[in-house]
């Protein structure tokens, strides 16, 4: 991917991620939260008033990152910046997605900066934010 | 009008400290298998070195995993009771490779409130800087809780 091929208005996506149980348990496993907790308990869960254990805010981050090192690579994604709108239940469909909302140089470097989002299946918002990659020019190649 | 906000302000300025913490291949291979990352550079420690990179790759917002680690103090906010995690950001500076060891640096970053249709919230947003074992940094990562009334 080359920053010349990129335009105002792309869309980038989209992505379809499932976090199941086991990839939550996993998770939580590695990053270490007090346990039980309301990523992997039922239960606990419930007392948050949550219908079901949840996909935690920096797993969901993890997920959404994978838009943009699958589009470009690894160096390309400089910021992302999200807000977590509703939480985010395990098994179901996560559709991930960016819309190409400026291009800039500056200096040597070639920016995108876009929309991101991740809807259910229902198109309901989970997560909102921001992101901006740095893509090489066909120039430099 | 933002509303005046009660918490310990002296935490402005302060840092808190955490690590070095180890990034091994098999912190990079879990976190790289519990969230489905494809691509050989984070999977096959050959294709990695082959592509150029020190080691196998952790995906770009892996250190957030390391944030909890960081001991942080209680601001004494005047408000609210119920708190969750409101948002995120990562801000990738370099790579970082299994073999890495990186140390933590947090700070309070700023205390604000928003009001909307559900009433008022406060954020608290603090701000975490890593760095590798050259000094290098390689990432700036924020953290915003939210505290409703």
């Amino acid at each position: 991917m080359f920053f010349e091929d990129v335009e105002l208005g792309d869309d980038i996506g989209p992505l379809e991620k499932i976090a199941s149980d086991q990839d939550v348990i996993d998770f939580c496993n590695l990053w270490g939260p007090p346990s039980p907790n309301r990523f992997t308990d039922p239960d606990e869960a419930a007392k948050s008033k949550l219908s079901g254990p949840i996909v935690p805010g920096i797993m969901t981050m993890a997920l959404m990152a994978q838009l943009f090192t699958e589009w470009a690579d690894q160096d390309s994604l400089k910021d992302l910046n999200l807000v977590f709108r509703q939480s985010v239940p395990h098994n179901k469909p996560l559709i991930i997605s960016a819309t190409v909302t400026d291009t800039r140089q500056e200096g040597v470097e070639n920016f995108i900066d876009c929309d991101v989002v991740m809807t259910g299946q229902e198109s309901e918002r989970y997560v909102i934010g921001t992101a901006t990659v740095s893509l090489p020019s066909r120039e430099n190649k | 009008m933002a509303m005046e906000l009660d918490y310990d302000r002296s935490l402005y300025g302060v840092e808190h400290k955490a690590g070095p913490f180890d990034v091994t291949k098999d912190m990079v291979t879990a976190f790289t298998k519990s969230i489905g990352q494809d691509g050989e550079i984070y999977n096959d420690e050959a294709a990695a070195l082959a592509a150029g990179y020190k080691g196998l790759v952790a995906p770009p917002t892996m250190c957030t995993l390391l944030v909890r680690h960081v001991k942080l103090p209680d601001i004494n906010l005047k408000f609210g009771k119920a708190r969750f995690h409101a948002g995120q950001r990562v801000q990738a500076r370099s790579n970082i490779t299994a073999g890495d060891s990186l140390t933590a640096s947090s700070h309070l970053k700023e205390v604000y409130s928003k009001t909307g249709r559900s009433g008022t919230m406060v954020f608290i947003v603090w701000e975490t800087t890593f760095a590798n074992q050259v000094g290098e940094v390689v990432a700036d990562v924020e953290e915003s809780f939210a505290v409703r009334e």
